[in-house]
């Protein structure tokens, strides 16, 4: 039957073909280090997944955000893990990256013909770092609300423009309900969009390239 | 998989093809059963709230054979956020002794309905639904008397029973 249904989609607009170019590509001989890329994918997905169902309770305001994140974890049914799932994913998530890159870098991955898959990894980064940075806050407990205190701070801290970048990120002089809300926009909109994007750049020039192998001693 | 898994040339590839399939099945299984009864959970829990006495006030501010309305405050909990709802309950009592508490929310589609002095009889002003003294639909689109409240009488205090 599900042989059949492939065949009529295939004779409408052969999916084979790109099914196979994606999947049955050939690849030099690696290791499990090659695995790093496919895990950052594997655990973004798990991210977007739970990020999604978290948005079904979570409310980004200040005084909805703690209980209804505490609403989430204590009386949701399979609240807390789907909860715990995004929380430790997210941490997963930047070492993933983390290790992924320094693979890359290791092999010297990076060079011709495949600038631009780095550069696209790189962005990468930056995105799941902006991700982790906007998540922290939204519990709104004080672990965050500190810790986002000194994050903005921080980014305030550059001569001439930096009073102008604080009062950008935090939306204001102080950190308020503005501070959560544009948090929680960048977090669940911007950011996403923008990962998807890069994600679909990095993936297809992957399988368009081809990956690099193992270098040999002397390479 | 039309492979022959005991041909030693296909074992590898079609071991490892049915052993991916079955790896992706169980997470997507493990995340997408607790996905469903996360979503569902809080939509299907039925109030829990214990049944409750709740005081309205004296009996003696119940006219004898008119319904009088008394009004009291409940806390509510939904999701993370308890309310304090307002309670309007209509008291009737025809000799001192038996009193009826009706709830002034229509059975219709829940506006609130009045007592009509003058015309000894409930009205919603909605859809133009009646209802007599005790609560029994008179005319109008109502489906069902209005609903009672358990009652008792704890030192001259009406009390009413809130679920």
């Amino acid at each position: 039957m599900t042989t059949r249904i492939g065949n009529w989609l295939d004779e409408r607009f052969s999916w084979r073909q790109v099914w196979n170019a994606i999947f049955i590509r050939k690849v030099p001989k690696t290791n499990w280090l090659y695995t790093l890329g496919s895990a950052s994918l594997f655990v973004a997905v798990n991210q977007i997944v739970t990020g999604i169902l978290l948005t079904f309770y979570y409310v980004p305001t200040p005084d909805h955000a703690y209980d209804s994140v505490s609403y989430i974890t204590t009386q949701v049914p399979m609240g807390w893990f789907i909860r715990g799932l995004h929380h430790w994913g997210a941490s997963a998530m930047v070492v993933l990256v983390i290790l992924h890159m320094i693979r890359v870098i290791y092999y010297g991955a990076y060079k011709f013909p495949r600038e631009v898959t780095w550069f696209t990894g790189v962005f990468l980064l930056l995105v799941t770092i902006g991700f982790g940075f906007t998540g922290y806050l939204l519990p709104w407990d004080q672990k965050a609300y500190w810790a986002t205190t000194v994050g903005t701070r921080i980014a305030g801290t550059p001569p001439f423009i930096g009073d102008f970048i604080l009062r950008i990120v935090r939306g204001g002089e102080e950190l308020s309900a503005v501070t959560l809300a544009r948090f929680f926009g960048v977090h669940v909109w911007v950011l996403p969009a923008t990962l998807l994007l890069l994600v679909g750049i990095h993936l297809y020039l992957v399988v368009r390239i081809g990956i690099s192998s193992v270098p040999k001693k002397g390479e | 998989m039309s492979d022959n898994l005991n041909d030693p040339n296909i074992s590898r590839r079609s071991f490892l093809s049915a052993a991916i399939w079955s790896i992706g099945g169980v997470i997507a299984l493990s995340l997408g059963i607790p996905s469903l009864i996360y979503i569902m959970g809080p939509a299907l829990k039925r109030n829990q709230a214990q049944d409750e006495w709740v005081s309205l006030g004296s009996k003696s501010k119940v006219e004898m054979g008119t319904p009088t309305l008394f009004k009291t405050t409940i806390k509510r909990q939904t999701g993370w956020i308890t309310n304090e709802e307002e309670l309007s309950v209509y008291v009737e009592t025809d000799d001192g002794r038996d009193y009826i508490a009706l709830s002034n929310i229509c059975t219709h589609l829940g506006c609130r309905v009045r007592w009509i002095t003058d015309r000894d009889e409930f009205f919603c002003p909605c859809h133009n639904g009646v209802f007599d003294k005790v609560g029994k639909v008179v005319s109008g689109p109502p489906p069902r008397p209005l609903n009672q409240y358990e009652t008792k009488i704890v030192d001259d205090q009406i009390l009413i029973k809130v679920s």
